[in-house]
């Protein structure tokens, strides 16, 4: 379906405030919802929290109050629609239940923009951060069972393969590894600074989201697990910020920010299949199309251009969840070993990696492999969930 | 039954995984799970092997529930800052779990309305766990020192005992089912274990 977010307009924005009531929505069922649904809820939180923390930047840049109380506006109700959305999740979920849904949003949202992703470059920053959220559902997986004996799956179902990636304990780079080239926008196709904005959201608000639940645990692997785990989102966060242009003005930026709202909303609306969720992103979308519009008339007082410029002419095909099963074995069976040197990567492990790897560990297995041997101890097994087969790479079969 | 197909590997069930058990927080919790996980089995089998599941989730609930009604209630009544109204808070929970699970005992769970009651029961038991977890768990281990988190763990386990939960194919007839007898039974049975094993208190 065609659609041109440019082209509609939604609710007024004086019309968007909600009540208590309206305020006070059901959150989905943590037993028999579709994991998918959770995973999309998950995404949206995380855009929301963006939209709120980048229009605080630009509203602390901003000279002019009577910008700044337009700005304080939308974002009210941006802080609504967070709200709402990261109230669908169920209060009777634990934080690790809620960290595993976290980690199949990485790994699926991810490997699907890896795959659609038009610029080769960017693609390869995908295809590189996706083996270790991957490597992390399988971390925290095996810990789930420790600590609530349950199985990932029961919250992943069979849509998303729990085994080994990229080993958690070499993620650990030196910080000038992790920054990448940006694009350059005045070239780029516009799906791409959607893909990195959507992608940079999201493992930013796992980055909060693992520093401020991990210490509320009290089992110390737990604790050192998310500490770690905690560290690399933050390698993640570098990673994928430093993909977008930083040319582009704060209006660009705005308006960036709200359009890929319209197009999240609008895909997730498309795909929903809980009906009620579904009502939230089309109220959302509708409320949207007009943040868009203040933010466009914005970009256009005060960067003399029209957003038409920088925008794609319609939207682009629906982002979707689903199953990446294939894509990720390949990926698994070629780049495991991959590192990055510079803004590129390499197979070898370098000095300057060697070097913080060797500092940071500290003669020592961190407790990402501390977290599986002593699930080994436990249960004699490790957890896994290898629905294709076994896995791709011999040395990560079991023996 | 309870393998999980694509691993292979049995869901854990109480007790049967290599942990030291010296912790009677740690232990709770994963039985938690536990009943998780017998829930899911009952609502994914039919038949004989539904019949099989929700026995199981019988009995693990009643010795679960009456572990902590003997061993850990006592305690955060005792020793919790607050402790009365937080342990009635949960008696009165448990309370109205245990009325469903009496009424869906005398159902067959080929019984249309069987399925419907199971899910209301689910949603509070699973309620009732996270409340525990969050309002007396957490006091408890602030409040135990690890001799007593350990001999509160042992007089579980002893609990556990009275009635495996594990499932024994073949043997689960009649039979056994008569074994473990009728609810009531069971958790006077598991109450006497737990006293048994606290030292007679």
């Amino acid at each position: 379906m065609s659609f041109n977010p440019l082209e509609q307009r939604g609710i007024p924005l004086d019309r968007q405030l909600r009540n208590w009531r309206e305020l006070d929505v059901e959150p989905v069922d943590p037993d028999h919802g579709d994991p998918y649904t959770r995973c999309r809820v998950i995404t949206m939180n995380g855009i929301e929290v963006e939209a709120i923390l980048f229009s605080h930047q630009l509203a602390r840049h901003c000279p002019d109050p009577e910008v700044k109380r337009q700005l304080a506006r939308t974002r009210y109700i941006e802080a609504q629609q967070q709200k709402v959305v990261n109230w669908l999740l169920p209060g009777v979920a634990s934080v690790l239940e809620t960290t595993i849904a976290y980690e199949q949003v990485a790994v699926d949202l991810t490997a699907w923009v890896a795959r659609m992703e038009p610029d080769p470059y960017l693609q390869q920053a995908y295809q590189f951060g996706v083996l270790e959220d991957f490597d992390h559902l399988y971390r925290y997986a095996n810990l789930y069972e420790m600590i609530e004996h349950r199985k990932a799956e029961a919250i992943v179902d069979q849509l998303t393969e729990v085994m080994p990636g990229r080993p958690t304990k070499y993620h650990h780079r030196d910080p000038v590894d992790n920054v990448r080239d940006p694009y350059d926008r005045t070239r780029t196709d516009p799906l791409s600074k959607l893909h990195a904005l959507t992608i940079m959201s999201t493992e930013q608000q796992t980055m909060n989201f693992y520093m401020n639940v991990g210490p509320t645990y009290m089992e110390p692997i737990a604790r050192r697990l998310y500490q770690e785990i905690g560290l690399i989102e933050e390698e993640h966060v570098t990673h994928y910020e430093s993909l977008v242009d930083p040319g582009e003005t704060w209006w660009e930026q705005l308006v960036n920010h709200e359009y890929n709202e319209c197009y999240l909303y609008h895909s997730f609306m498309e795909q929903e299949s809980d009906p009620k969720v579904k009502a939230v992103w089309e109220l959302h979308l509708n409320m949207e199309l007009e943040h868009l519009h203040v933010a466009c008339d914005l970009m256009r007082r005060h960067d003399g251009r029209e957003p038409e410029e920088v925008l794609a002419p319609e939207l682009p095909p629906v982002m979707t969840f689903e199953p990446n099963k294939a894509y990720l074995r390949e990926l698994l069976a070629t780049q495991m070993d991959l590192t990055t040197l510079g803004a590129g990567y390499v197979r070898d492990a370098h000095e300057r990696f060697e070097k913080l790897q060797e500092a940071i560990h500290g003669g020592e297995a961190p407790p990402s492999e501390q977290v599986i041997d002593e699930h080994r101890e436990m249960f004699g097994r490790e957890y896994r969930l290898e629905t294709e087969g076994e896995h791709p790479d011999p040395a990560m079969r079991q023996g | 039954m309870s393998d999980t197909g694509a691993g292979g590997t049995r869901t854990p069930h109480a007790g049967d995984d290599a942990a030291a058990d010296d912790n009677v927080v740690d232990l709770l919790m994963r039985q938690h799970g536990d009943i998780r996980n017998l829930f899911d089995e009952v609502e994914t089998t039919s038949g004989d092997a539904r019949r099989d599941a929700f026995r199981r989730l019988v009995r693990l609930l009643a010795v679960h529930e009456t572990a902590e009604e003997e061993v850990v209630h006592p305690f955060a009544r005792r020793n919790v800052t607050g402790g009365e109204q937080v342990v009635a808070e949960r008696l009165e929970e448990e309370r109205l779990a245990k009325e469903t699970l009496a009424e869906l005992d005398g159902m067959d769970p080929e019984d249309p309305g069987f399925l419907p009651k199971l899910l209301l029961l689910r949603t509070d038991v699973q309620k009732h766990a996270r409340a525990e977890e969050r309002y007396e768990f957490t006091h408890i281990l602030r409040t135990a020192d690890p001799a007593g988190l350990a001999a509160m763990a042992k007089a579980v386990k002893a609990a556990e005992a009275t009635a495996p939960t594990h499932p024994h194919p073949g043997v689960e007839s009649g039979a056994a089912n008569l074994a473990a007898g009728p609810l009531a039974a069971l958790m006077d049975r598991t109450r006497d274990a737990v006293r048994k094993a606290m030292g007679g208190s």
